[in-house]
């Protein structure tokens, strides 16, 4: 399924992205303080039509802005994001309108992502009026109440307020608004973390029947890794603004060659008395290093296990190909790296 | 600012567990919120028992009412519109319920401690960590100044808090999420509680420093031999920690078991519900979820029945009429199901776990 699905062009293909901020803000800021958050560095992955990639990492590791930066909703500071053939990072205001009718959003919070003054019917035929498709109100209409149908919502609901309705609820509004315009990519800013479990399921499985209904590409951002590996057809794991590895999910969850992303996987609790009682953990030590002033070299320096000398010093070591198809940077790459401990599956 | 310590006051913590109770009975509690759009049953008949050492996972979705018990074991839900409509806890054999808040004040902190859920909230931002850590010792124990400046040392040191001398001086909004997490463990162990709750202590923290805290707790348990009461939604959390799981839906457990049996023998469909729910690491193929249809309940107007019953791919007609009572199904481990005991219900319909799929393996 993965392997097949990546020929031809690439639907994103972002390039060396960058993104910093000021520390302070205001006009004179950026002349007085010379700080920067890093909060993504030097980026670059491709996602294909169709195809659901994953990206996952602790918070502050530059997951969202990453997301937020290729819909152009901050400016990226370098860096090449192209959407279907054209740069996005270039576009003046009417072509990016244009992009956007291809390119749509899922927001983490059901609960701020819906405005409360507009009925779900509003809401969902928002875009639809903004990109003046559908301009007949009747055919509108009824386009807006299949949808609610089709993302498990009573279409009878169609002038009820987002208050009326559950966190799951309200997040099938969220979803059936993206699918409005029927984009070729989605993204996905951690769309089940507010979710209860059960609802999260609910939530889960309606992405990925309507990907397989409609062919739409996701980039499913979350910090939940169990529910990344589930949905995704490739991973990368984001450390501190930096790509740290990028794979398919088979192979990121069966044999991380970074450091960090294995020692992330054995972190996560499995739901199995017998597996997590039976498996080593990996204890990294410390918190994550402030990205205004991140350390040199490899950033997971500071914590990782195997950190020989060479880490703390020059360049964040190079994303290079281990194999056919699987990314990482870390100068001691290799199947599961930190050793006498496995993570088990 | 708190009383000194009261010196008539005889440490419960000292006094032995009187002969056939445990170290802490909740007894079919049931806390009600009487709002202007009805009776909320928040907590609706929840009994268990606890001894030290012990671990007790608290499993459930939001709203089940797993904070609410917690937090009325701990005397902390304002009454009105909070009402305790039955039931009781004792803690050592003395009834929590019935003590002033004069007597509460002593068990508070000193016998039965609780971390929150927001590290982020929970301290308070205008006074050092110093000081917050040694209020409790200041409280409870009589300490002076400097010996609970000096205990608040270790203390840090205790939970791996480094340079713990400079950061006794600092502010909260000076410590990184995980670590005031570990602040909140620290303060909550300074007066070696007997018992130590923990609301979702590590929801809000990533997964790396989420297994420190655990690990932490871990170990801080081995040595203290605290028990401890676990409140969570994730089942991988529980699965690490608990001895023994209780499964709330809607405000009461729908069952209660020890770890082994609630992942291995889970009887109830709610239970095979969440388990469904979560996604496996699987290294092959992946399947899709079975999530539980529907949405939790409203507290107000309550099903008739079981409350689980409208959700329930099982659910006859008793189950919309009758609520359904704990059926034991093993010693200790019950399920509020009407189906439990008809043969075959079990086997037929629960998910496969890990060990039934290796017994398969071998056949």
């Amino acid at each position: 399924m993965t392997e097949t699905k990546r020929t031809g062009e690439p639907l994103l293909h972002v390039e060396h992205l960058t993104k910093e901020f000021p520390v302070e803000a205001g006009v004179f800021a950026s002349r007085m303080n010379k700080k920067r958050v890093h909060a993504v560095e030097d980026v670059s992955f491709d996602i294909y039509p169709g195809e659901t990639f994953g990206l996952v990492g602790e918070s502050g590791c530059g997951k969202s802005t990453t997301g937020r930066t290729i819909m152009r909703l901050t400016n990226p500071t370098a860096g090449k994001v192209i959407f279907d053939g054209k740069d996005v990072a270039k576009m003046n205001k009417r072509e990016l309108k244009e992009m956007r009718r291809n390119m749509q959003f899922i927001f983490q919070d059901p609960y701020a992502s819906l405005n409360p003054r507009m009925t779900i019917g509003e809401i969902v035929s928002e875009p639809l009026q903004i990109h003046g498709v559908m301009k007949d109100q009747k055919e509108r209409i009824e386009y807006v109440r299949s949808l609610l149908d089709i993302v498990g919502l009573n279409p009878e609901h169609i002038n009820r307020y987002p208050h009326e309705f559950s966190g799951g609820q309200r997040q099938r509004v969220g979803i059936a608004r993206a699918f409005a315009l029927k984009p070729k990519l989605i993204i996905c800013d951690e769309p089940v973390s507010a979710l209860d479990v059960s609802i999260q399921a609910q939530v889960l499985n309606l992405l990925s029947d309507l990907q397989k209904e409609y062919g739409t590409a996701y980039l499913f951002i979350a910090h939940d890794l169990s529910v990344v590996q589930h949905i995704s057809d490739r991973v990368a794991v984001m450390y501190l603004g930096h790509m740290m590895e990028d794979s398919d999910w088979k192979t990121l969850y069966a044999e991380p060659h970074h450091p960090y992303t294995q020692a992330l996987l054995s972190a996560v609790p499995i739901p199995d008395p017998d597996v997590q009682h039976a498996r080593k953990r990996i204890i990294l030590s410390g918190d994550v290093p402030s990205p205004i002033d991140p350390p040199a070299g490899c950033p997971f320096h500071e914590r990782c296990p195997i950190a020989k000398e060479q880490c703390s010093k020059g360049e964040m070591p190079e994303l290079r190909e281990v194999k056919p198809g699987h990314f990482c940077a870390c100068h001691f790459a290799a199947p599961n790296p930190i050793k006498g401990s496995s993570v088990e599956l | 600012m708190a009383r000194k310590k009261n010196d008539n006051w005889v440490e419960l913590k000292d006094q032995p567990v009187p002969e056939g109770s445990h170290l802490l009975e909740v007894d079919d509690l049931k806390m009600y919120f009487h709002t202007q759009d009805g009776v909320v049953k928040a907590v609706d008949g929840v009994s268990y028992t606890l001894d030290r050492g012990e671990t007790l996972g608290v499993v459930g979705e939001s709203g089940s009412g797993k904070s609410v018990t917690s937090l009325t074991i701990m005397g902390l839900i304002d009454m009105p519109p909070g009402k305790i409509e039955g039931g009781d806890v004792r803690y050592r054999g003395k009834s929590l319920l019935a003590m002033s808040e004069r007597e509460m004040e002593h068990v508070r902190g000193n016998d039965i401690a609780m971390i929150f859920q927001d590290p982020m909230t929970s301290l308070n931002p205008v006074y050092t960590i110093g000081r917050q850590l040694g209020e409790g010792l200041r409280l409870h124990r009589g300490y002076s100044k400097e010996q609970a400046r000096e205990r608040s040392i270790e203390l840090l040191k205790m939970v791996g808090i480094p340079n713990a001398e400079q950061r006794v001086k600092d502010y909260p909004h000076e410590f990184s999420g995980g670590m005031r997490q570990r602040v909140m463990i620290a303060m909550a162990l300074a007066c070696d509680p007997d018992i130590l709750i923990a609301d979702e202590p590590t929801t809000a923290l990533d997964v790396t420093i989420q297994a420190q805290i655990i690990e932490l707790m871990k170990s801080m348990q081995e040595k203290n031999g605290n028990a401890i009461i676990m409140i969570t939604h994730d089942l991988g959390v529980v699965a690490d920690v608990a001895d023994k799981i209780m499964v709330m839906y809607a405000g009461s457990p729908v069952e209660f078991g020890t770890a082994e049996e609630i992942f291995y023998s889970a009887s109830h469909p709610y239970t095979w519900g969440l388990i469904r729910s979560i996604p496996k690491q699987v290294e092959d193929k992946k399947e899709s979820l079975t999530p539980i249809k529907g949405n939790p309940p409203s507290l107000v107007n309550a099903p008739k029945g079981c409350s689980f019953a409208p959700r329930c791919p099982y659910a006859k007609d008793i189950c919309h009429q009758k609520k359904p009572e704990p059926t034991y199904v093993g010693e200790g481990h019950y399920t509020k199901c009407h189906f439990a005991t008809e043969p075959g219900f079990i086997e037929k319909n629960a998910p496969a776990t890990s060990r039934t799929k290796s017994a398969k393996g071998g056949e």
